[in-house]
């Protein structure tokens, strides 16, 4: 453990006197833990890293300063398999500013959020290191989500309440048929003669989270149907989605609660043989000013998203609601997706299970509400009202995950099944049109007495 | 082990696998529909000096007599002869119905026939396909006939029919036949086809909630068709997928429990008592007799609605399944009688499955083959009836904690309170089925 201490303080020593002493004071009390800082996500995430070759760097540069910025680059830029789509980005900012086609901004910019999602997800795990589990958990489970959230903010400004609403039902229908079919598939197929089993009260867990969002999605469409149109009922409706919101952000509080203090050892992943490096690669303060770098990109590259998904649908001719539930969600998970995957062949489906849930509880009880609660700052008219299909795909998906995780053993029968179930619901949404007029408005969908 | 020096051998020597594999190809189906047999006695035939006709006498007497339905066979003749005739168009609908359930029956009982000559895995397939002949033959007459209804309601009685009625009265007659003993089943493949029926229901309900949404019927009904189509494709690969879960990789899930089988000597004959081409030939014809009896029930049916009183829908849902299914019904029952809930569950549960994830998407395909608009969209009533069986089997399957393999594993003390209270439990799992099944029948009654 003692070259664990070294190699962190030699590369945050150049930066910052203060941070290294603390660094060096808290050693002791954050050694044993930070074992048990790093969630599901983290594990998984680090499956797509590569170890960085310092070697290229070090003896040939004199400066200390550029040697210490060249090794952070070469950790953050190149540290990814997915690097090789990091050139998406300068393309699509390019191409916005010389005005290329929108649907090419639209690509370029979904290519250049799969790479970004994944280093965000690094440099969390990197900044958790210094400021303990707890903190660190703390901190996964907001910016697990960071794309998501971003480009629901921006859906949010733009006023084009169909995109956020579409956006963050199909990064949940994508977590729990997805990606948890494809590991449960890929797995049962690569583990064919051993028995895979998980625990399942972790599952339980989050299958009563996502069953209490169904609840209050539910509920303001079901009020919608039983009193009929009208302003009253609009207004109704929205109070009673406000009101769901907060209560779902406080279940939100006390899963994370539970997660990270009092039934940790639910949640703990299995440590043996894993070959982690458990120290941080990078120093504090490099983590975080990168991590404000990424985000502002992210942030640059929803924009661009946002802004030109309904020319790519009418380019692509693909309806906004397929692009919007099925492609962006693809994109944003990509990396944990891969990651889910491999654990599953692994046969560490605790792992994969704790990605693909608390992925979807984390979007479903946090990311959504806190969408209603910031339109509610901005007076912007946001209810929790999906309309009946995606409500109606939405409670099935969640019956069916439920069902499926009950018995705590896996095969591949069961992620076909939940793969397909998915392939069924995009099929279903490639050939669902909405109609022009409801675009860009930030009113209650309203879909059975429009026409 | 079972020596094969018999009459067949004269026709075709090969015959495949060993005793112990021919033991596997009996899925659920065969041996719940061996329970109706009879074993003829081939004393009387045995007298008549000719080598080919008594042959042929033994097939006749196996195929035509070796079952307790065969008092139904007479309405055969009878209903082609009221067809040819001309007699009440009502007649000719009741006595096809009362024909066509022990031909389903004989079709169960020759294609376990030959799935003694072609191994377990063939055997299997073939089970799978043609376990519900009778169902997909009616469906495909009535599509032929342009009764779209028809079929998308007699395919739904059938899975509704198999969740409900057969579950539920072998459940019922289990937990009252064996009070004090333990009743337990692996779960576990009771779970995957939990699983299959909730795909198929999620391919329904899809449509269903794109028509209520969209408005007007013109401007939805194009994309429904088309997801229909995509859908039944998509369960036709799940049940390929099934197919091979079961057949290939995970067989021992599947596999009835064999151990106990020494007292049922009466029952499980693993000797095939005709040739494969003998069962071919009578399998050929009785599925031509089966197609002739089906065109008659699809052609006269809306005369025998309106001449008894009872809407089409209550016919198509109710009626024809409970005949189709006659046969494996009385099989689960008389098993669970038997305290072996696997094969009675494997009957029933694997019958809906076939029927909801290889029949009904098999309609739409040849529907869009031949151009007719059938889509996945049973209406409102139906498509809530079908959720909530589905839900309420699923449920009712989960109270099992631990898989019959676990409880080898892990002693538990044996106490006669407990297993008092397990059939219990089933004896009004069963109740609740049945009465989820009445309700089914008065709710579409004034229809």
């Amino acid at each position: 453990m003692d070259r664990h201490y070294s190699q962190v303080q030699v590369a945050s020593d150049l930066e910052n006197g203060d941070v290294n002493f603390k660094v060096g004071l808290n050693r002791n009390n954050i050694k044993e833990v930070c074992v048990n800082g790093k969630t599901p996500q983290n594990i998984s995430s680090s499956i797509m890293r590569k170890k960085s070759d310092p070697m290229l760097v070090s003896p040939n540069v004199r400066f200390q300063m550029l040697g210490h910025f060249l090794t952070n680059l070469q950790e953050v830029i190149l540290g990814t398999k997915l690097a090789i789509l990091f050139p998406a980005i300068p393309l699509a900012i390019a191409a916005d500013y010389y005005k290329f086609g929108r649907p090419w901004i639209f690509a370029l910019s979904l290519l250049g959020l799969t790479p970004l999602a994944e280093r965000v997800s690094f440099l969390t795990e990197q900044i958790a290191y210094f400021t303990g589990p707890t903190v660190g958990g703390l901190l996964n489970a907001t910016c697990g989500n960071a794309t998501e959230l971003i480009i629901a903010m921006f859906a949010l400004y733009q006023n084009k309440i169909h995109v956020l609403k579409y956006s963050l039902l199909g990064s949940i229908l994508s977590n729990l048929l997805l990606v948890l079919g494809t590991s449960l598939l890929c797995g049962g197929l690569a583990n064919l003669r051993k028995e895979q089993r998980y625990d399942r009260k972790q599952a339980d867990v989050n299958s009563l989270l996502l069953l209490l969002g169904l609840l209050c999605h539910m509920l303001p469409l079901m009020f919608r149907y039983a009193i009929g149109e009208g302003t009253s009922t609009a207004y109704s409706t929205l109070q009673l989605s406000r009101v769901s919101s907060i209560v779902m952000l406080i279940a939100y509080v006390a899963y994370i609660f539970f997660q990270l203090k009092t039934h940790r050892q639910m949640f703990d992943s299995q440590e043996e043989e894993e070959d982690e490096e458990e120290k941080a690669v990078i120093g504090f303060w490099s983590a975080f000013t990168w991590l404000v770098g990424m985000t502002i990109i992210i942030a640059l590259l929803s924009e661009y998203v946002v802004g030109t998904i309904e020319a790519a649908s009418d380019s692509w001719g693909i309806s906004v609601s397929f692009i919007s539930i099925i492609l962006l969600p693809i994109v944003g998970n990509a990396a944990e997706h891969a990651g889910s995957i491999i654990f599953a062949f692994k046969n560490k489906l605790d792992i994969s299970l704790g990605v693909a849930l608390g992925s979807a509880s984390q979007i479903s009880m946090f990311v959504v509400p806190l969408c209603v609660v910031v339109a509610w700052a901005m007076h912007v008219h946001m209810d929790l009202d999906f309309s009946l299909l995606e409500t109606g795909s939405l409670a099935f998906t969640i019956i069916i995950t439920a069902f499926t995780l009950q018995d705590g053993t896996s095969h591949y029968m069961k992620g076909m099944l939940l793969f397909l179930s998915y392939i069924v619901i995009a099929a279903c949404f490639f050939v669902h049109k909405i109609p022009q007029n409801q675009i860009s408005e930030g009113k209650p969908f309203t879909g059975l007495f429009a026409a | 082990m079972a020596s094969l020096q018999e009459p067949w051998l004269l026709e075709n020597g090969n015959l495949k696998g060993t005793s112990k594999e021919m033991r596997h190809g009996r899925t659920a189906h065969n041996m719940s529909s061996s329970s109706l047999r009879k074993k003829s006695d081939l004393t009387l035939v045995s007298k008549v000096r000719c080598g080919m006709l008594r042959h042929l006498l033994t097939n006749l007497q196996e195929v035509i007599l070796g079952t307790k339905l065969s008092v139904l066979f007479p309405a055969i003749p009878l209903a082609i002869a009221a067809q040819c005739y001309g007699f009440g168009r009502p007649w000719v609908f009741a006595l096809s119905l009362l024909g066509l359930t022990p031909l389903a029956e004989r079709v169960s009982f020759l294609t376990e026939q030959i799935a003694y000559f072609t191994g377990p895995t063939v055997g299997g397939l073939l089970n799978a396909t043609c376990g519900n002949a009778t169902e997909l033959i009616i469906a495909i007459f009535a599509l032929w006939q342009h009764k779209i209804e028809l079929v998308k309601y007699s395919l739904l009685g059938s899975i509704l029919s198999n969740l409900l009625l057969v579950l539920g009265t072998s459940l019922f007659c289990g937990g009252i036949a064996n009070l004090g003993q333990e009743q337990k089943y692996d779960r576990r493949q009771a779970d995957v086809n939990a699983l299959l029926l909730l795909l198929a229901l999620l391919c329904h309900m899809l449509p269903l909630l794109f028509r209520i949404s969209g408005g007007s019927a013109a401007l939805t009904a194009v994309p429904t068709l088309q997801l229909s189509r995509a859908s039944s494709i998509v369960m036709l690969i799940a049940y390929i997928a099934y197919i091979i879960f079961q057949l290939v990789t995970h067989r021992q899930l599947f596999e009835a429990q064999e151990e106990s089988e020494e007292d049922d000597a009466d029952v499980s004959e693993e000797t095939p008592v005709m040739g494969i081409w003998s069962g071919i030939v009578w399998l050929v014809g009785m599925t031509a007799v089966i197609a002739l009896l089906s065109e008659y029930v699809v052609g006269t049916i809306e005369d025998a609605s309106e001449s008894w009183g009872l809407s089409v829908s209550f016919i198509s849902i109710i009626l024809l399944p409970i005949v189709g299914n006659a046969a494996e019904h009385a099989g689960a029952v008389i098993f669970a009688f038997k305290n072996k809930l696997d094969i009675s569950l494997g009957v029933a549960l694997g019958s809906a499955t076939q029927i909801a994830m290889f029949v009904v998407p098999l309609c739409v395909t040849v529907a869009w083959i031949l151009g007719i608009k059938m889509d996945l969209n049973f209406n409102l009533i139906e498509t809530g009836a079908l959720a909530i069986s589905i839900i309420t089997t699923a449920f009712t399957l989960q109270t099992k904690e631990m898989p019959s393999t676990w409880v080898t594993l892990i002693p538990r003390p044996e106490s006669p309170q407990l297993n008092r209270i397990i059939s219990q439990y089933n004896l009004i799992e069963g109740m609740l089925c049945n009465m989820n099944a009445g309700l089914g029948l008065s709710w579409l009654l004034p229809e």
